[in-house]
């Protein structure tokens, strides 16, 4: 292309295509008004969202952070930052942190995994069998564990734009507590739903003597239990509340004394409530359990996207 | 004609790309060699091919500096506190990246770079597209002072393997000066919203690194009507 100047011909045919000028009423010019403000809105967001990323990317503040047990700073961080986030933009947050060799979960400084060569396509071996994934599957996280916990995150993120996303409820954002790791560290209040479940209900006529007494046997366990671990005279509790306060604390008290008799409890757990700490029976059979309790754990579709063998 | 069953596939690649990248800055009115644009395959891999017959992507990096022809084109229009503004052009860098991902990380080092050593605007080619995020950067850039004046444009090597302007049927697009945009509009009492509209993501658009508000006319040659040209607004 030659840098001639440009002249303005008057004898040139000129054609412009100029779109016809439209009357405007007063809807159009709202709807015109309201679109605009939309954009400006969505634009704001997308660069909020740019700006969390480019943050999380240097994440987390510490090199020796334990993504099991992140600073507290970092973690109410991170969840402020992710929560406008759509999955699709966590998933680009977790390809920029690949792409400077990090762990793709943010609250994770160790390096991505190397995969096993540096062949395009590789064979693993899953839970279906052997599979073919591509190399770059298997250089996304530093564990099983933080794919897990990572996943945990995403699937709380909501799908609709947060510019789209009407106000009120304000979804916060929740990371992934290991029950079993952090159960003794904190002090539980007494639940009794867990000594003596729901379903039981159905199994055997409530109200009646016995159960409800074998009931207050397992409390008397748990609050025994609890008192002993607290360094409290260990001792027969009475079933008075009033009795009680010496022992327990207000807040136990409180829940105690405010909630039902327990029902009576399943034979299979009351089998077990010897074995109970602070009214919880400690799983040993966590592989089972896990089947049963969809609460707190991914969805298996979700899972198995990732669930790779990486050792 | 050179027997390309000899070469290396990515060579020849990287060699049509290089050709494109310094031709169109030659029509964007920088100062190029002739000599780069007409480059034989057999020289591109005397110059920037190692032992082993391996392109050496950074020693194809250049720099360029606009041509006089060009600052008039981009001469901005004298006012009272500054009557001899610079135009809003400067040099460019034209970085060929070898990374097989260009994020973030890459983008961020890139502008420091040209930020760093004053250059006005700069072109990345890459060999495969750059992340979402990466290109959210890069539009962001545009509506905020950050990075150099002129902006970082990026290529993918693969829109550079021909000179999209060199087709037959494409016509041909020249930029117009604040001052021709000017006597256009108002020979023809025309607001430039009248005007129709070019992308500035349109293929000839990027090619020319066209604005947003810049005007290029397209002439067209017509068996019927001879010359013919229209005007398009960047948007
Ligand atoms: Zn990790």
């Amino acid at each position: 292309m030659s840098h001639d100047v440009v002249e303005i011909d008057p004898e040139e045919e000129v054609s412009t295509n100029a779109p016809v000028a439209r009357p405007v009423n007063k809807r159009n010019l709202d709807t015109a008004l309201k679109h605009a403000r939309m954009l400006e809105i969505r634009k704001r967001i997308e660069r909020e969202i740019l700006d969390s990323v480019e943050i999380l990317i240097s994440f987390p503040s510490s090199t020796d952070a334990d993504p099991k047990r992140p600073s507290a700073h970092d973690a109410a961080q991170f969840c402020k930052l992710v929560k406008d986030f759509q999955p699709s933009d966590f998933q680009e947050l977790i390809e920029e942190r690949n792409i400077s060799g990090q762990c793709g979960y943010a609250l994770c400084p160790r390096p991505k995994s190397k995969a096993p060569s540096t062949a395009k396509k590789q064979c693993v071996w899953t839970d279906n069998g052997p599979e073919i994934v591509d190399r770059k599957m298997l250089e996304i996280w530093c564990s099983k564990d933080c794919t897990r916990r990572a996943l945990y995150v995403q699937a709380q993120l909501n799908q609709t734009p947060a510019w789209l996303r009407q106000g009120g409820i304000d979804d916060e954002i929740e990371l992934m507590v290991d029950k079993a790791e952090e159960r003794p560290q904190i002090v539980l209040p007494l639940r009794p739903k867990e000594v003596a479940p729901q379903p039981a209900k159905q199994e055997a006529p409530a109200n009646d003597a016995d159960d409800i007494a074998a009931a207050w046997l397992a409390r008397d366990d748990a609050l025994a239990a609890l008192a002993m671990e607290r360094g409290e005279k260990p001792g027969p509790l009475s079933r008075d509340d009033e009795d009680n306060e010496h022992l327990v604390t207000n807040t136990i008290k409180e829940r105690v004394g405010n909630s039902e008799p327990p029902v009576a409890p399943s034979l299979a757990r009351d089998a077990q409530s010897h074995l109970a700490i602070e009214g919880h029976v400690p799983r040993s059979d966590r592989k089972a359990a896990k089947d049963g309790d969809g609460d707190s754990e991914n969805s298996e579709g979700e899972e198995s996207d990732w669930d790779l063998d990486l050792s | 004609m050179e027997d390309r069953e000899n070469y290396n596939p990515n060579t020849v690649r990287l060699w049509r790309a290089y050709k494109t990248a310094k031709e169109m800055c030659m029509d964007r009115g920088y100062n190029i060699l002739e000599d780069d644009t007409t480059l034989t395959l057999d020289q591109f891999k005397d110059k920037f091919c190692d032992e082993n017959g391996e392109v050496q992507r950074n020693r194809l990096n250049f720099s360029a500096e606009p041509s006089e022809d060009m600052m008039r084109k981009h001469a901005l229009p004298p006012t009272k506190h500054n009557p001899d503004p610079a135009p809003s052009c400067g040099r460019i860098w034209v970085e060929f990246n070898s990374e097989d991902n260009v994020g973030l990380k890459h983008l961020r080092e890139y502008m420091g770079h040209l930020m760093q050593d004053n250059f006005y605007v700069g072109i990345l080619i890459t060999p495969k597209p750059v992340t979402g995020m990466g290109l959210r950067l890069l539009r962001s850039l545009s509506s905020t002072d950050a990075g150099p004046p002129g902006g970082i444009e990026v290529f993918v090597e693969q829109d550079l393997l021909v000179n999209i302007t060199k087709h037959e049927l494409v016509p041909k697009h020249v930029l117009l000066s604040r001052e021709e945009k000017a006597q256009l509009l108002e020979r023809y009492r025309l607001r430039e919203t009248q005007l129709p509209r070019i992308q500035v993501t349109d293929p000839v658009a990027k090619y020319l690194g066209l604005k947003r508000g810049q005007v290029v006319k397209i002439i067209r040659k017509s068996e019927t009507a001879g010359r013919y040209a229209s005007y398009r607004w960047a948007i």
